[in-house]
């Protein structure tokens, strides 16, 4: 293992990942080891991963290389042909196999009895490899061959349970950007590294067995603890979170017809001032002024009232001016930006925290930067996903 | 060789809250954590789990957040944000949940002895970790470049909710705000309503996982290379990197998520699935999600409905005709499921390859959630003053390593002595001294 430059190289450079990932929580998973310098080969049947045949399109036009949910996740990797139901695609992943250090794989239980393909003996064969399964409810349990989604995931879980909207005439509401898959994949990515450190340290490799629903289960917040100690389920509400008992909206509606978060906290003395003396610049604090509202006992009594003059004072501004206003005042509020809007952010530009990918055919596409920036070594280069079978197989082993 | 959780649960009756020697594969890993809050103490729990040394270092004129949340074991009905005013810091169920395996130390970091003893704490530890607003480390003179002078090759991870860099790096922030300006709640919704965004500070998790990630990552390449490194995480950058796919649809295809039809609820664009819904179950305010990608499985939902003769409406004949009409759709199939228990329906379904589940809670998981039983996901530890708990634990399986579950969360300051004694070296007159002058509180 030895990289290029000055610093060795990003800490996955030298490793070796073999994929077979038909989810987003396998493709992220790949996806983050390639990000950080490991050469990923992504094994495809012969009509392109499951990725591929996902919209949105670019151009909006339904074609394997045009997949957006492929482009996203699909970076930085290789793609070889290879469809383990045939003997010669199964001589392809052998011999893939057999210079990996990783293998990747969402297959369910029913689909590696189908290959015959078994986890377990794959490591019992190579004590160094390491095995990472990721699969909608883990490869043991009653459930283990229950079939999922994003959705269906997010509802086992506990976590749609708590997003929705206050009338509870209305259900739940999943939220959006396939999380499920998303969380699934962030787990296993951890569980990938701590088995490497493993590695690093014992030789051994070994079989580490991801579970989507066991990893929504524990990335619910406050569910499961009111649930631990009080005893109470926790029921949901407009955009924040979902608690035993009601709170007070948290969405203000701006001039410009959008959104801020702001958790109106009565309770403590700084923020209410700076709030007040914000108020005021627009002669919009009224009797907020007056000394009884110093008292944080006469502010609660009267919350609605001080809710409504903070709509009032919002709905008279542009929501930029909100936010930026107040987060200069040390006020936390949010814009809810939508995601077209994030390119123009001064703050994200500043910190060129998009990066920009050649797209054949299409030019210039920018991509969000990884999670984390380090000191020691320069971020990997993103590269535009494969176009199928762009990798020629390894050769057989000897 | 299939990796099983039977050492779940962790029977603490043998070692009591004595620290000892850790296993797993970060054992031997010292961390100075100054992380606090829930986002800060989750990305330092999971190399707690793992065997590290997390010394959680708290003040006792700063406490915790999740300790004063009153979560409360016996408790009477009330939210979260409405604190006790003298809480007692021991009794936080949040903060036993997010602290279990740390060691405890509480230093008065406003003494210079007390950023002395930090500084010294420091030198014998290989990683920091700190989630304060930028600036604060900075105050106590704990940049990356005092650092490394006290550990040549230091870890130091930071976390923050716009990094450490750019003209909004002071900006404030907690999980909402975090998933407003990612874009995260504006994704989440009924078209032409408020959005619904989220019931919980999903990016405290999120954040928090990829420090953790990066944390991993910096003992990966400090393995390699013998190089330590500074790490700075933005929760609001993580947040964008979440949004997936449609972020490109913006980009590539220039469509805007401001638009009569979006977001979709529980409707899904890509694919076309129909049904894709959360229906009513019976019993009050119960659901059963439901989600169909094509013809054959539309099929297996027939014959489980067992034929019924509104499911050969033409317009329900091909995937792409039941995605145009999913209002009659939804309609139909809510008027079949209202009837049953979410969790019979979710079996029914399931039992014919039809993808569906009960829209679940934190009682079921611990109840009936055979996937929690069978992986061992919560398990039990006794606290001083808390009692038993459950804890929510690793979701995933390993062959060759496993989760090192020794203690509930410390006390304030309880593993001091062995800290400052053992792992600092102080001799006893000089620890003594020390907590004489509420230099360790």
């Amino acid at each position: 293992m030895s990289g290029s430059d000055a610093s060795g190289g990003p800490p996955c450079t030298g490793l070796v990942v073999v994929e077979l990932a038909d989810d987003p929580a396998g493709e992220l998973t790949g996806f983050l080891l390639a990000q950080m310098g490991a050469t990923v080969r992504k094994l495809e049947g012969p009509g392109g991963a499951a990725s591929r045949s996902a919209g949105p399109f670019a151009g909006d036009l339904a074609d394997p290389e045009a997949s957006l949910p492929y482009w996203f996740y699909n970076g930085n990797k290789d793609s070889v042909v290879a469809d383990l139901a045939t003997p010669d695609g199964r001589a392809v992943f052998e011999a893939e196999l057999a210079g990996a250090d990783v293998l990747l794989s969402t297959l369910a239980p029913r689909h590696l009895r189908r290959l015959a393909l078994a986890l377990d003996e794959l490591v019992a064969a190579r004590p160094e490899l390491i095995v990472v399964s990721v699969t909608p409810f883990g490869l043991t349990g009653a459930w283990a061959d229950y079939l999922s989604s994003d959705l269906v995931g997010l509802a086992a879980s506990g976590l749609l349970n708590m997003s929705g909207y206050d009338d509870h005439t209305i259900p739940p509401i999943r939220p959006g950007g396939d999380q499920g898959y998303h969380v699934a994949g962030t787990f296993a990515h951890m569980a990938t590294l701590l088995a490497l450190v493993e590695r690093g340290r014992s030789g051994r490799g070994g079989l580490v067995d991801v579970s989507m629903h066991d990893a929504l289960a524990v990335t619910c917040e406050l569910s499961n603890p009111f649930w631990f100690y009080p005893g109470f389920v926790v029921r949901r509400q407009t955009c924040r979170h979902a608690q035993p008992v009601p709170t007070q909206p948290a969405h203000f509606l701006c001039g410009d017809g959008r959104y801020v978060y702001f958790a109106l906290i009565l309770a403590e003395q700084k923020p209410w001032q700076a709030l007040v003396e914000w108020m005021a610049t627009l002669d919009m604090a009224l009797d907020l002024s007056d000394a009884a509202f110093l008292d944080v006992g006469h502010r609660q009594a009267n919350f609605a009232y001080i809710q409504n003059l903070v709509e009032c004072f919002f709905l008279v501004q542009d929501s930029l001016s909100v936010y930026h206003d107040g987060q200069a005042r040390g006020l936390p509020i949010g814009i809810l930006n939508a995601p077209e809007d994030l390119f123009d952010d001064e703050h994200l530009q500043a910190r060129q925290f998009f990066v920009p990918v050649d797209q054949p055919g299409v030019g210039t596409v920018r991509y969000p930067g990884p999670p984390y920036r380090f000191s020691a070594f320069p971020p990997v280069a993103r590269r535009a996903a494969p176009t199928l079978g762009a990798a020629a197989p390894t050769g057989p082993a000897d | 060789m299939t990796p099983s959780p039977s050492s779940l649960p962790v029977d603490q009756s043998s070692h009591g809250r004595t620290p000892r020697p850790r296993t797993g594969p970060l054992a031997g890993l010292r961390v100075a954590d100054f992380c606090w809050m829930g986002v800060g103490a989750l990305a330092t729990r999971l190399l707690a789990d793992f065997g590290a040394d997390v010394i959680k270092i708290e003040g006792r004129n700063r406490i915790d957040l999740p300790r004063r949340l009153p979560i409360y074991k016996g408790d009477r009905l009330r939210a979260y944000g409405d604190e006790d005013s003298a809480p007692d810091p021991e009794k936080g169920g949040l903060f036993n949940n997010f602290n279990r395996n740390k060691l405890g130390v509480t230093i008065n970091l406003r003494l210079p002895e007390g950023r002395q003893l930090a500084e010294r704490l420091i030198a014998t530890s290989s990683v920091v970790s700190e989630n304060f607003a930028p600036g604060v480390m900075e105050n106590w003179g704990l940049t990356y470049g005092r650092l490394r002078e006290l550990v040549p090759e230091v870890i130091y991870a930071r976390m923050s909710g716009f990094g450490h860099t750019g003209p909004h790096a002071s900006y404030r922030s907690y999980g909402p705000v975090v998933q407003a300006v990612s874009g995260l709640s504006h994704i989440s919704g009924l078209p032409g309503q408020e959005p619904s965004g989220w019931g919980l500070s999903y990016m405290d998790n999120m954040a928090a996982y990829f420090n953790s990630a990066g944390l991993l990552l910096a003992v990966l390449q400090r393995q390699r290379t013998g190089r330590g490194t500074e790490i700075d995480v933005s929760a609001v950058e993580a947040g964008i990197g979440l949004l997936g796919p449609l972020l490109l649809d913006a980009e590539v295809n220039h469509r805007s998520t401001r638009r009569p039809d979006y977001p979709p609820g529980n409707r899904l664009e890509h694919p076309p699935a129909a049904p894709h819904g959360v229906y009513p179950s019976r019993g009050e305010d119960e659901w059963v999600a439901i989600a169909v990608f094509n013809d054959d499985e539309w099929d297996r939902l027939v014959a489980a409905l067992g034929q019924p003769a509104w499911t050969a409406d033409p317009r329900f004949g091909s995937q792409s005709s039941r995605h145009a009409h999913q209002d009659p759709l939804d309609e139909h199939l809510s008027a079949w499921t209202r009837d049953r228990l979410r969790h019979e329906t979710m079996d029914l379904l399931q039992a014919a390859g039809v993808r569906a589940a009960a829209v679940q809670n934190a009682r079921d998981l611990t109840t009936t959630d055979p996937q929690v039983a069978a992986h061992g996901l919560f398990f039990e530890l006794d606290h001083p003053v808390i009692g038993p708990a459950l804890f929510e634990g690793v979701p995933f399986l390993a062959s060759s390593f496993t989760p090192d579950h020794w203690r509930s969360a410390p006390l304030m300051g309880e593993d001091n002595a062995y800290v400052f004694k053992t792992f600092v070296g102080l001799a006893d007159d000089e620890y003594d001294g020390l907590v004489e002058r509420g230099v360790i509180e």
